[in-house]
């Protein structure tokens, strides 16, 4: 959701990118490709959100280079064109292993059938490709999970009340599908048909056009005067993702109505901060250094000649897969079954802030505890 | 917004017989203000009608005053854009990259580059006059290759969504900036955000002197030049109206009063023992509706008493002609972007103080409601016609069906048919009106 989010935004960023980087071709990173060893390329879709640059990239590099392979990399800045050129000169740079951040699920198969053709294994990271023939390698965080996560957390905190819900783009599959199922598996469905939880605003949740911030805000503003005149009280809600949760704080401020638990997904550094001032209660954190580390180790053994169904990973117990450490199938949305590794979100409250500043998460301690009154005895431990 | 009168010295002829729009004509009252009014008053009471009485409440209208400002800020400006004939995609675009530059320059550049801590005097106004100059470099830059390069507008600004949009990335490397100056916060008109009851009275005496002032003055230059001069039951109607209009608004904005917990809050701060019913304390007026209300005058000021005004109608009339007269004509195209650029400045302002920081999509798609705002309040893309306070009253008739629709529990998707719909059938009406009415 947040990339879809930004991915509007991206496609102006481009115009302003392409002059500044003058039209570098694709730089493969570090290192010529060492004669027998395990080259493992990747082809980044885009480097303009910073979580690629600043954890995913890192983390599987080191974990590649541990193992004694050799990491190289290209970003496509979002166009499907040049990451199908990418993937040639990753190729021909002698990858043995392809990690394929895609720009498009479907734009993308020219290159996996290159890929196939020359015998190289692809893990498709992050974002699903529609493979029809199955070969590949998913490795990804569990979004239904993520919403699950989310409802359980406001739930646990808050088990009978109103409830308002707030949605993201109408025409998202993760905001109409994925995320409320995810609610639904934590028991929110039966909990609004038992009568313990009552919504306010549309019963189906209000939904804000492209994620917008400001768009959450105006139609939280209007849920909190509706509620006002009906003489209700909100007790919980549930906000699918960061920038909407954002937008929420925004309303709950300009109305003075102090700070129901309320939810998120991302882990981006204002939304953290919001966790550790109290005006949000549960962020849900994929955390992308492990599924870096996943995606390296993945690699490092598709290279040494293992098939994709006898890959095993070893990640922190605090994402570690429901299903185990090895491949599932799993049925895409397309119709397509391929392999998959799904790992688990983390949800992040203000006791466990910790785990987010000790995994090395691109918001630091300083951005995440900015403004946090450290002699308050309400203040997060980890602020401290 | 209740000085409905128009500037034009417009012909005013005798009525033959009573009619409303006879009437109207006589006291020189823009007909198409006029129904737009009517138009919003009849949205507003409808919401109240299928909320069953709870919609036209002060709190309410607050929030729906607040959250129209932004935009009704942008639409005075965009008004003589289009006047002049020409376009500006740029604004959302602007607005998030001003909006962003306030956040990083009070939560970043401005203590940490600077060394201007949070007890800094005068931060918020240092970070406002360096996002004012922004919008004016920005908007004489557009301006400049519109006017003197003759690129036009549509592409020139198009490509300002673009690259401004893109430069708000660059500058936030994607993460949302947040936690601004306390002082600055207050452009987002929360309760505190807001200037209490006396000095709303304060604000509506003041508005009604100059209302009456205003007609006293205008009678008398008319008289001076041997203008026709209107009725005298029309004066001292429409000072009546007008004073009336204003006095009840600011009444109405006193009704509404800080929430509760605020308030108890309050009063532990300032030592106060709360009486039984709650401590009352009057929101009044919201900043964001003090600056729009600063704003509008300013700028029909500008539109309609400057020359800087006459040039940009003489020129969106016939540009052939404002050029032969001997009018600078580009400067004057310069200049209606600088003043946008400023707009955007204020607006940014808004925005940032509401959100308590900047996000990558602030003032994404606001070109698209200000454009209709100003259009809906009967400006027209062929140029020279449009006034101020009908784009402000357009932006409200806009923010008003959004606002209502939200609180009725109605989604964004059939908010957004609604406002195409309504946005379609505005200008129909408008044309249907001009050609019946024969011109403006």
């Amino acid at each position: 959701m947040h990339i879809r989010r930004v991915a509007a935004l991206l496609a102006a960023a481009v115009v302003i990118s392409a002059c500044t980087s003058g039209g570098t071709s694709p730089s493969a990173g570090s290192g010529s490709a060492a004669a027998g060893g395990c080259v493992v390329g990747v082809s980044w879709n885009n480097f303009q959100q910073p979580r690629w640059a600043a954890t995913d990239k890192p983390k599987m590099k080191q974990t590649i280079e541990a193992g004694g392979g050799t990491f190289i990399d290209a970003d496509a800045n979002l166009d499907n064109q040049r990451q199908l050129s990418d993937v040639d000169t990753l190729i021909s740079k002698g990858a043995k292993v392809l990690v394929l951040l895609a720009q498009d699920n479907k734009a993308i198969l020219p290159a996996l059938q290159k890929a196939k053709d020359a015998g190289i294994p692809v893990i498709a990271y992050d974002r699903l490709i529609e493979d029809p023939s199955g070969s590949i390698l998913y490795i990804t965080f569990d979004n239904v999970g993520v919403g699950k996560a989310e409802a359980e957390a406001i739930l646990s905190k808050v088990p009978k009340g109103n409830y308002v819900l707030i949605k993201g783009d109408p025409g998202d599959a993760n905001a109409s599908t994925f995320l409320p199922s995810g609610w639904n598996d934590a028991g929110l469905k039966d909990k609004i048909a038992s009568g313990d939880i009552k919504i306010i605003g549309p019963k189906d949740g209000t939904y804000t056009d492209a994620w917008k911030t400001e768009k959450a805000q105006a139609n939280m503003e209007a849920i909190i005067d509706q509620a006002n005149a009906a003489n209700k009280k909100i007790d919980a809600i549930l906000a699918e993702n960061d920038s909407t949760a954002l937008g929420v704080v925004a309303a709950l401020q300009s109305k003075n109505y102090g700070f129901p638990p309320l939810s998120g997904q991302d882990g981006d550094p204002a939304n953290l901060n919001n966790v550790a001032l109290g005006k949000q209660y549960v962020d849900v954190w994929k955390n992308s250094n492990e599924l870096g580390k996943a995606a390296g180790q993945a690699a490092l053994q598709l290279c040494q000649g293992k098939k994709i169904s006898e890959v095993s990973i070893t990640v922190d117990s605090s994402v570690a897969p429901a299903a185990g450490n090895t491949p599932q199938d799993f049925k895409t949305p397309g119709g397509n079954t391929v392999k998959s590794i799904i790992l688990k979100p983390t949800p992040v409250t203000a006791d466990s802030l910790d785990k987010v500043i000790s995994a090395g998460w691109y918001a630091d301690k300083a951005a995440i505890c900015k403004g946090v009154d450290t002699s308050s005895s309400t203040a997060p431990a980890a602020c401290k | 917004m209740a000085n409905v009168t128009t500037t034009a010295p417009g012909q005013a002829p005798a009525t033959p017989r009573f009619s409303i729009r006879g009437a109207l004509t006589a006291a020189e009252i823009d007909f198409r203000l006029f129904g737009m009014l009517l138009a919003l008053v009849a949205i507003l009471i409808g919401f109240n009608v299928v909320n069953e009485g709870t919609f036209l409440r002060p709190t309410n209208m607050t929030t729906l005053a607040v959250q129209g400002a932004g935009v009704a800020v942008l639409a005075t400006g965009m008004v003589l854009v289009i006047v002049a004939r020409n376009i500006d995609l740029s604004v959302g675009s602007l607005v998030g990259f001003i909006a962003m530059s306030y956040a990083l320059l009070m939560t970043d550049w401005l203590p940490n580059i600077l060394g201007m801590g949070d007890d800094f005097p005068f931060r918020w106004l240092i970070a406002l006059a360096i996002g004012v100059g922004l919008g004016a470099v920005f908007g004489a830059v557009q301006g400049f290759i519109i006017a003197y390069i003759g690129v036009p507008s549509f592409v020139v600004t198009l490509g300002g969504l673009l690259s401004i949009r893109g430069a708000v990335w660059v500058l936030s490397q994607g993460a949302a900036v947040s936690g601004l100056d306390p002082t600055f916060q207050l452009f987002g008109g929360s309760a505190q955000g807001s200037i209490g009851g006396t000095l709303t009275w304060a604000v509506a005496i003041v508005g009604s002197l100059a209302i009456i002032g205003l007609i006293v003055y205008n009678r008398r230059q008319r008289r001076r030049f041997g203008f026709p001069v209107r009725p005298m039951w029309a004066e001292v109607t429409i000072a009546a109206v007008g004073c009336l209009a204003v006095i009840g608004l600011a009444a109405f904005a006193n009704g509404n009063y800080w929430p509760p917990g605020a308030a108890t809050r309050y009063a532990q701060e300032h030592g106060i023992t709360e009486p039984a019913g709650g401590l009352k304390i009057a929101v009044g007026l919201p900043w964001p509706v003090v600056i729009l209300i600063g704003v509008t005058v300013v700028m029909t000021f500008l539109a309609t008493r400057r020359r800087f005004g006459r040039y940009v109608y003489a020129y969106g009339g016939n540009p052939e002609a404002a050029e032969l007269a001997g009018i600078n004509t580009r400067w004057t195209v310069v200049k209606i972007y600088i003043l946008m650029g400023i707009l955007c400045a204020i607006s940014a302002a808004i925005a940032a103080a509401r959100l308590n920081g900047a996000t990558l999509d602030v003032g994404q798609s606001y070109e698209l409601y200000v454009i209709a705002a100003a259009v809906v309040g009967g400006t027209s893309f062929a140029g020279g016609i449009g006034t101020v306070p009908g784009a402000v009253l357009g932006a409200f008739v806009m923010q008003s069906l959004a606002y209502g629709l939200a609180y009725s529990g109605v989604n964004s998707s059939e908010q957004n048919i609604v406002a195409g719909i309504v946005l379609i059938v505005a200008v129909a009406f408008d044309a249907y009106n001009r050609r019946r009415g024969g011109g403006s």
